[in-house]
Formats: C-alpha cells, sequence, structure tokens
C-alpha cells in the first residue's frame, strides 16, 4: 500500500515536471532552434559527424564481417562487438564536449550572454533549450546508423497486405495523421504561417494512435505488416535507450562544465576529464569480479552497461537511473551556475 | 516609467554603487551620465535583470524587477554595451529568433521585425551576415532588437561608443524619434551628446547620484554642462580624498 502510494506519487511528480520541461522549452523554442542551427554554422559539428560516421562505418563493417564468418569466428550479439570496443568509446567521449563546449562559455565571452539573459525567458529555460537543441544534434549523429539495422538484423518483409481489424485501422489512421501534421508543419513554414502547436499536437496524437495500434494487433494471427527478422530486434531497442540517455547524461556534464568557464578549450577538457569517470571503469580489467571494486567500476562505467546489459537486449534500469539522474543534477547545476552570475 | 531607490551594489567589498535613487517619467529620454567606472552599466544591467541588487529596490513599467523579473524584462528594451550580436547569423534571422524569445511567433513576429528593420533602416542588409556589417549597422540591429516587442522602456547602454560622426548624428536622430513612442535611459560620456539628445539627466559619480533633473534647470544659469559635471567629478574626488 505505502509502496505503491510511494510510486504513485512519484509517478505523478514525474509527469508534472515532464510537462513543465516541455511547456518551457516550447516556450524558448526559437531558442532551441537557433542553438541547432549553430551547429551547422560552425565547422566543428561537420568535423563530427564525418569523424563519428567513419567511427560507425569501421565498426559494422568490422561487425559484417563476423557475421559472415564461418567456423568458430562469429558474434553472438552483433551490436556488442561495436559498442563494447575502446575505440567506439573513446571517440563518443570526445563528442558530448565538442557539442557543449561552446554553449554558455563562448556566450559568456563573447557577451551575448548578457542579451540572453536579460530577455523574458526563466534561467532553466535557457538551459533546457540549450540541452534539447544538443540532444538534437546529437541523436542526427546517430541517424545514419538506421541504415545498418536492416542488414544487421537481417529484416526481410515478407509481405504487406490489408488487414480487417480495428488495430491496423488505428495504425493505418495514426500514420496518417503523423504524416499530415509533418507537412502540414513543413508547408505552414515554408508559407510563412504557424501551424506549430496544431502540427506538433497532430503528429503527437498520431504517434500515440499508432502506438496503439500496433499494441492492438499484437496478438492477432494476421497483421498489417509481416517481416521477418534473424536475429533479435529487442537489443536494438534497449541500445536506442541506453545511447539516448548516456548521451543525454555526457551533454548535460558538459553543458554544466560550459556554464563554469570562459574558455571554450578549458570547458571541452573539464568535460572530456569529467566524462572519463563514466568510461575508464571499462579500461580497469585487473579488477577481480565480484569484488566491491568491480562493482563500482561496473556501477559507473557506461561501455560496461552496454557489453553486458544493452546491447544484448536487457534494459538495465540501474544503469538508466544513473544516466538520467546524472543528467538531471548537471542540468540542475547548470541553471545555478546561471543564475549565480546575476548575483556576482 | 523608471523608480529606482536606494539600489546598491556590492562586487565583494567594492560598492560598485551606493544608495541610487532616481525616477524617470513617462515618455521622457533621459542621458545617463558619468565618468568610466561610475556604475552607469551596473545600475542599467540590474534595470534590465541581468544582475541582482545587492539591496534596494528597482520598479520598471510597475513591475518589481527582483520579484517579477519576467514582466520587468519583457517591458524593457535593453541595449547591453558594445552590443554584443551572433556573428554567424544574418540579420532578419537574428531579430526573428530574438522575436521568437521574447514570445513573438509566426506572421505576428514577422511583422514585427519587418517593421523594426524599418525604423532602423536596416531592410536594406536584411540578408548580411551580422559578422560582415559595420560597426554602425550592427549597432542599428541592436536597436531595432530592442524595438520588437514594442517596449514602454528602452534602456541602451552607450549606444554611440565607437561609432563614427555620421554614424553618430544617425543614432542621435534615431534616439531622438523613439522617445516620442518608448521612455528613453540612455547612457553616456559624452556630454554633448547628452545635451542634444536628451532633456533630462541622472549624473552619478563613484557610485552615487550626483545630481538630476532637467538639463536647462540643472545647470547654474550662464554656466555649460561641461563645468557643472567636471566640478561633480573633481568634487567626489576631493571628498574621497578627505576621506
Amino acid at each position: 500500500m505505502l509502496a505503491s502510494l510511494a510510486w504513485l506519487s512519484l509517478g505523478i511528480a514525474f509527469l508534472v515536471v515532464t510537462v513543465l520541461a516541455v511547456w518551457g522549452v516550447w516556450g524558448a523554442r526559437s531558442l532551441v532552434r537557433r542553438e541547432f542551427m549553430s551547429f551547422f554554422y560552425s565547422p566543428i559539428a561537420y568535423a563530427v559527424l564525418v569523424v563519428f560516421l567513419g567511427c560507425q562505418g569501421f565498426i559494422f563493417s568490422g561487425t559484417l564481417e563476423l557475421l559472415n564468418a564461418t567456423g568458430p569466428r562469429g558474434v553472438e550479439w552483433p551490436l556488442q562487438h561495436g559498442l563494447s570496443s575502446p575505440i567506439f568509446w573513446l571517440v563518443f567521449l570526445a563528442i558530448p564536449p565538442l557539442l557543449t563546449m561552446r554553449s554558455f562559455a563562448e556566450e559568456r565571452a563573447s557577451g551575448t550572454l548578457e542579451m540572453l539573459m536579460t530577455s523574458p525567458v526563466r534561467d532553466w529555460q535557457i538551459v533546457l533549450a540549450k540541452f534539447t537543441a544538443a540532444l538534437g544534434f546529437y541523436l542526427i549523429l546517430w541517424l545514419p546508423t538506421l541504415f545498418y539495422l536492416p542488414a544487421l538484423l537481417g529484416i526481410q518483409v515478407l509481405q504487406v497486405h490489408w488487414v480487417n481489424q480495428l488495430g491496423s485501422i488505428l495504425a493505418l489512421l495514426g500514420g496518417l495523421l503523423l504524416l499530415g501534421g509533418f507537412l502540414v508543419g513543413l508547408v505552414g513554414r515554408w508559407q510563412g504561417e504557424d501551424f506549430g502547436l496544431a502540427s506538433v499536437s497532430a503528429s503527437a496524437v498520431g504517434l500515440l494512435a499508432l502506438l496503439g495500434g500496433q499494441f492492438m494487433a499484437w496478438h492477432e494471427t494476421e497483421h498489417l505488416i509481416e517481416a521477418t527478422f534473424q536475429l533479435d530486434p529487442a537489443p536494438v531497442a534497449s541500445t536506442a535507450v541506453g545511447l539516448v540517455l548516456a548521451g543525454a547524461m555526457f551533454l548535460a556534464l558538459g553543458l554544466f562544465v560550459s556554464s563554469l568557464v570562459r574558455d571554450q578549450l578549458v570547458a571541452a577538457q573539464v568535460a572530456l576529464a569529467l566524462g572519463l569517470i563514466f568510461v575508464a571503469g571499462s579500461y580497469a580489467g585487473s579488477v577481480a569480479e565480484g569484488g566491491l571494486g568491480y562493482r563500482l567500476a561496473y556501477f559507473l562505467s557506461v561501455p560496461l552497461h552496454f557489453e553486458r546489459a544493452f546491447t544484448r537486449g536487457v534494459l538495465d534500469i540501474s544503469a538508466l537511473t544513473l544516466y538520467a539522474s546524472v543528467a538531471a543534477f548537471c542540468l540542475y547545476l547548470t541553471v545555478r551556475s546561471l543564475e549565480s552570475r546575476r548575483w556576482a | 516609467m523608471i523608480e529606482v531607490s536606494q539600489l546598491t551594489k556590492y562586487y565583494g567589498d567594492y560598492a560598485a554603487i551606493r544608495d541610487v535613487t532616481f525616477q524617470v517619467g513617462r515618455q521622457q529620454i533621459v542621458g545617463f551620465l558619468g565618468p568610466n567606472g561610475a556604475g552607469k552599466s551596473t545600475t542599467m544591467r540590474i534595470l534590465a535583470g541581468f544582475l541582482t541588487a545587492s539591496s534596494g529596490k528597482a520598479i520598471v513599467a510597475g513591475h518589481d524587477v527582483l520579484t517579477d523579473p519576467l514582466a520587468a524584462r519583457a517591458s524593457i528594451g535593453y541595449m547591453p554595451e558594445n552590443c554584443p550580436l551572433y556573428p554567424e547569423m544574418r540579420v532578419a534571422e537574428y531579430l526573428d529568433f530574438r522575436a521568437g524569445l521574447k514570445g513573438m511567433h509566426g506572421a505576428d513576429g514577422r511583422k514585427r521585425v519587418e517593421a523594426a528593420m524599418e525604423r532602423c533602416w536596416l531592410s536594406d542588409v536584411r540578408r548580411q551576415l551580422i559578422g560582415t556589417l559595420s560597426k554602425g549597422y550592427r549597432q542599428r540591429v541592436g536597436l531595432a532588437d530592442t524595438l520588437l516587442a514594442e517596449p514602454p522602456v528602452l534602456i541602451l547602454d552607450e549606444p554611440t561608443s565607437g561609432l563614427d560622426p555620421t554614424q553618430i548624428i544617425e543614432t542621435r536622430k534615431l534616439i531622438r524619434q523613439l522617445g516620442e513612442r518608448h521612455t528613453v535611459l540612455v547612457s553616456s560620456h559624452i556630454l554633448s551628446e547628452v545635451e542634444m539628445t536628451c532633456d533630462r539627466a541622472v549624473i552619478i559619480v563613484g557610485g552615487q547620484v550626483a545630481a538630476q533633473g532637467k538639463l536647462a534647470e540643472m545647470v547654474p544659469a550662464g554656466g555649460r554642462l561641461e563645468e557643472f559635471f567636471l566640478r561633480l567629478v573633481e568634487g567626489n574626488t576631493a571628498q574621497t580624498v578627505h576621506a
């Protein structure tokens, strides 16, 4: 009874905070757009994209080789091969600091932070908007890897045919609504009308209907689209969740460091050094398994979480909680550090 | 429109301003005068909501800047010293961004941006990168930004610093125009500037208000603002030497 009450209140608090955060970011959406576009104004974004894509391609080709290998060589969890390699994490570690180093440090150095902080938006809205933009660019980094998935999972679409069920009708309508909302928003922007809210809400409802339809049709015998996976799709889902939250953690850390210093380079270096806390444990191979040292290393090191849990389709809640709480704490500290400038 | 009472700001042990008290009425152009380091920028930053005062009260357009910061900031168009802008953005794009930040989106925002560009003679450089603009144009972009939301109060920190004579004359003309619709507080350390644009002035020396009121009444009959100002500044240094 007490436990369920605690969960309920926790859930309600989470919901309220989420709604407030979304509302705040929506209010500062022009800042999100500027921050997001500013990645593309600077050459850093392109350098990061190229290096990251190169790294991903290298890992993918290695994974493919293992998947096609005959004899004793091979790979049980294809995603594990890439996401547990030290090369990948070395590259990964450097990326969030590069994305966040400019956010506050540069604005403070050039004085534009004064313009930002005298605008009629709250400090936390500024921080959340910058965070959202960085997270958006981080997701774009991963977007090209979607093309690897059909090959990695061995997806084959067997047939697409109409099935007369409530679930599939709902899914179809949802899909159309999602697409329609997106198109209306796009055309609206292009024609100079503001359908932002209508477009976003239509897309959200569409997405909900799509997922709901999918859920309803889950246990039916016939489906709208039938496809085979030669490998389990669950690891992809859990890895995606892990990557988004781990990225959020590193980005929030970088954002906080950037709010403390005036120099971009210092911001990047300090953020990288702090990020090492969450990666270094995986390189301490000599720690005896099962001991306190190992437990601590496992608790903190993101590469180990991916190696042991996420890439095997296990949603490690303790790791996700770590990521989310470190991210939230760093964002909170960023807001406070920004606020403290007003009192300086 | 602006009511400042007993405003004090400490940076550590150093008091940048002490017990600053002055009022600015509706649709006045008030010059905020003082030598460098007198606390002009500090006062303006407190009014604009960038800094928080150590003590004292500041009310802008009926909103206390400490307890009701968003409403106060929404009713102020603030241009900081040196007018910091994003050099990698284009003029119209930057103003669009600022309009969005001030809560004007879509068609409404675009209309405001057009109007502000019109008023500050920016329409012919709308597609230009801000980084490639001359200092005078950049200053005008900053001014256009302050006008976007049609705020009742404009706070301009040294809008003419670093401009050449023609640009100064243009800016002065623009500020005079703005005074017809807005309450303007404009800081400067160039006296002739203030004499030409403002009808009132607040003189701040060593972090304290040394004189305020109508320019014509403030300066003793027959005297010049320059002499009056110099006397105030010298009086202050004499005091500090004594102390």
